[in-house]
């Protein structure tokens, strides 16, 4: 898959799962950061980042490994799109 | 028990008004009644940017009343500052929404983010986390008198210094089914509302201290359970509860001003009151009011009774009773003094 | 000043019917977590729990947590040899979260997969949390103060800890408190969802924990004062000497990094109670066995009673996490731990974490005469209490 295809599907699942306002999303880049007291990112807290890895699994059919550190691929819409879609493309 | 403690603010969210003591008094001075839910896109604009994202509406309610009851008392809470919250229903359709995702989907359809709200403490916890009360808190889940004993409970806390002041009240939303199918079930047919009312309880001392403005004492509490069957109506008509809430603000009952009841519309309960309360008060006391019929039925209602009696001690100089008894005969009785 | 003691114990827990059958499997480190029987767990992770076996008693008519409840509320009542006048007057606080909600998912899950329309049914009468207290209340005659308290997974310990309060300040005498909960789908399938859930039965303060087990129970206590307890010849197997219920006001499910609404619960017991923390020699630990929850107690117990000042264990490693029953089953073992001189192990902990600077009391009970102990239980939304008991 191209990081541009998931990009749009992570929109979709920031409005459906997260409930993002679509405007607030429509405004991310690749480059906007997730966590949560990160400068300019949408702030995603501990719970957040449980419901976007569900969703994540659900929607590209992936298995996060709880035991690796995932943190570092959920910095930025730009980490995480590469994370899944070399994941998605290996499966 | 005797308390010692005061009403130093009110923050109440419904349909009709929004808004402090001031706003309270207002509509309690030229009243309407209150039937209809109310509009989401109102109260989201009660709360901060982005806030309304992950909190679902029922904790929205809560926290946008409690921070406007801490605004009221001028109020900074913190670690001596505790949060005591009735409610009926609780979260409901949260639990209904979380349970519809995973009918839809399996497993993939549970949510995390909604999970934590079919738990009935998460108004409680939204709002502390929201207002930075860190002291006790409690929801407490009760037909129809959880706004009535939470202010019993948080004037006990205070009493026992367990906080300096707490946040207390009750909240509920219009609920999607289970209101109607217990009603269907034979649990008692009255006309529902939703809302939040949250008083600021502060020691008298507190109080004083920081010179803040006084609404009202709770000047004595007093509750029991009298004999019926779970959403069921008693019999007993004789109950010590509003003698004993009298006696620990040693107040007498000639001296009596406004009573307020939990009165509803639901028959079979309110009759079992009204003949509690003839019996409890003798003659002289029919006038009462019940703001149930007002701004309809839930644990809000309990709380805005106390800002109501606050009032009207206020204005007559003469102590008032809240007085509530719920379907499975839980009974409670709270005088609240100018 | 009104000292509150403990005049009667009643448990419904994962090893069966009473208070015997529960000290027993929990002194001698039996664990009862095993693969779920009374919901579908088909696609999950986790697969097992601490279900109550067979027969639970009462009728099928009720939910299964009203039954529970009932049966440790009247086993307690019973254990104090608590009248019918005492019992009209005495407080019935009771700590409750999933209500009814088993049955009334029994009801909605057919409804809403065959798409036929909801018509009531009366298992929606016992769906809340206040249901335990309308059936306890009423069936075994208790007329004082009545409330039923949600503070999540620290349900339990906040029923004791406010019915304490009633008795200390002079509003009842004696007081009925606990907790109950019986499994259900929708707690079983949220801890899923959260990944906070071990596949394999949960290991508390071990190196390799992976999440909580879920279990179910229900544990009651008779508190009384102690003056009136002795006035009419009670037996006291412990004074509940002080409580301290705090609020992290930080994160709706993680528990604050450092420890601190944790430790201010622990600091506030000692506090009320009257007691250094060097008095206190024993901690029945929340020990969810979560990556969080252990290390951050750990942290907070450090920061009260100094690094291996205290035997800490968790009960939990035994009969799992029961809700709001938890806090006040674990009490129970608290209280008991006192009377047998006997600490209670935590079992399924082979290596201990190298963060948790305490002797969590491995697969073996501990003989220990201990003059004070504490139990601790914290919930979401950051609800942290510390229940202290004292040896008399």
């Amino acid at each position: 898959m191209e990081p541009k295809e998931v990009l749009d599907d992570l929109r979709t699942i920031f409005v459906t799962r997260l409930r993002f306002e679509p405007h607030r999303v429509s405004d991310v880049t690749l480059d906007t950061p997730l966590p949560k007291g990160v400068d300019g990112s949408v702030g995603l807290d501990s719970l957040d980042f449980i419901e976007l890895s569900l969703a994540i699994e659900d929607r590209f059919g992936l298995v996060m490994d709880d035991a690796q550190d995932l943190a570092p691929h959920f910095a930025s819409f730009r980490t995480l799109c590469a994370f899944i879609a070399e994941r998605a493309t290996t499966a | 028990m005797t308390t010692g403690v005061a009403i130093t603010g009110v923050g109440a969210v419904t349909a009709r008004f929004t808004g402090g003591a001031a706003t309270v008094s207002a509509f309690l001075a030229e009243p309407s009644p209150v039937h209809d839910a109310i509009a989401d896109e109102r109260l989201v604009a009660l709360l901060g940017d982005g806030e309304a994202r992950r909190l679902s509406r029922v904790c929205q309610l809560a926290v946008a009343a409690g921070r406007l009851a801490l605004d009221d008392a001028e109020l900074r809470a913190g670690d001596d500052v505790g949060l005591v919250l009735g409610t009926e229903f609780g979260d409901l359709r949260s639990t209904v929404e979380f349970a519809d995702g995973y009918l839809a989907a399996g497993p993939p359809g549970l949510s995390a983010l909604i999970f934590p709200n079919t738990v009935m403490n998460t108004m409680a916890a939204a709002t502390t986390i929201a207002t930075g009360a860190k002291a006790l808190s409690l929801t407490l889940n009760a037909p129809t008198v959880a706004g009535e004993l939470a202010i019993v409970r948080a004037a006990g806390a205070i009493a026992s210094g367990r906080a300096r002041a707490v946040l207390a009240g009750g909240v509920d939303q219009i609920d999607p089914f289970l209101g109607s199918m217990l009603a269907d079930l034979g649990a008692g047919e009255e006309r529902r509302g939703e809302g939040a009312v949250m008083l600021v309880l502060e020691s008298a001392s507190s109080a004083r201290e920081r010179g803040a403005r006084i609404l009202g004492e709770i000047m004595g509490t007093a509750s029991g359970a009298l004999a019926a069957r779970p959403h069921g109506v008693g019999r007993s008509t004789q109950s010590s509860v509003v003698a004993e809430a009298l006696a620990a603000a040693s107040v007498e009952l000639r001296h009596l001003g406004a009573v307020y009841d939990s009165t509803s519309g639901d028959r079979g309960r309110d009759h079992w009151e009204q003949r509690l309360l003839d019996t409890a008060l003798g003659a002289g006391h029919e006038r009462r009011s019940s703001l149930r019929r007002l701004i309809g039925a839930h644990a809000g209602a309990g709380a805005l009774g106390v800002a109501a009696a606050a009032g009207a001690a206020r204005r007559s100089g003469r102590p008032s009773l809240v007085h509530g008894i719920g379907r499975g005969g839980s009974q409670v009785a709270v005088i609240v003094g100018p | 000043m009104t000292r509150v003691v403990v005049t009667g114990l009643g448990v419904v827990s994962p090893f069966g019917l009473g208070v015997k059958a529960y000290w027993e499997g929990v002194r001698s480190g039996t664990c009862a977590i095993r693969p779920v029987t009374l919901i579908e767990t088909e696609g999950f992770r986790c697969r097992i729990a601490a279900e109550v076996p067979d027969p639970v008693p009462g009728s099928p008519r009720r939910s299964r947590a009203d039954r529970l409840a009932l049966a440790a509320a009247r086993e307690a009542i019973d254990d104090a040899g608590l009248g019918v006048a005492e019992r009209r007057r005495a407080a019935l606080v009771v700590g409750a979260v999933g209500g009814g909600m088993l049955e009334a998912e029994g009801w909605y899950w057919p409804a809403k997969r065959g798409g036929a329309p909801l018509c009531p049914t009366p298992a929606l009468r016992s769906i809340l949390p206040y249901s335990h207290a309308d059936v306890v209340g009423s069936r075994l005659g208790l007329g004082g103060p009545r409330e039923t308290l949600v503070t999540a997974c620290s349900s339990g310990a906040v029923s004791l800890a406010v019915a304490a309060d009633l008795v200390a300040d002079g509003v009842v005498r004696v007081a009925v408190a606990g907790g109950a909960d019986a499994l259900t789908r929708i707690c079983f399938m949220g801890f899923n969802a959260l990944r906070l859930l071990d596949p394999e039965p949960c290991r508390p303060f071990d190196r390799a924990r992976r999440g909580m087990s879920i279990g179910e129970g229900a544990a009651f206590v008779v508190l009384e004062d102690a003056a009136h307890a002795h006035a009419r010849g009670a037996r006291a197997y412990a004074e509940l000497a002080g409580s301290g219920m705090t609020t992290d006001a930080f994160h709706v499910t993680s528990p604050q990094p450092d420890g601190e609404g944790m430790a201010r619960a622990m600091m506030a017991a000692l506090a009320r109670a009257r007691v250094e923390p060097k008095a206190v020699g024993y901690v029945n630990a929340h020990g969810t066995a979560t990556l969080q929850n252990d290390r951050i107690e750990a942290r907070a117990l450090r920061s009260v009673f100094g690094a291996g000042g205290v035997l800490v264990s968790s009960t939990k490693s035994m009969i799992g996490h029961t809700m709001a029953a938890a806090g006040s089953l674990e009490a129970v073992a608290t209280i008991l731990a006192l009377v047998h001189e006997t600490v209670p192990p935590t079992v399924n902990l082979t290596t201990a974490d190298s963060e948790v600077a305490f002797d969590c009391v491995p697969s073996m009970a501990r003989e220990a005469a201990v003059d004070c102990a504490i139990s601790n239980s914290f919930g979401f939304g950051g609800q942290n209490v510390t229940l202290l008991f004292r040896r008399l």
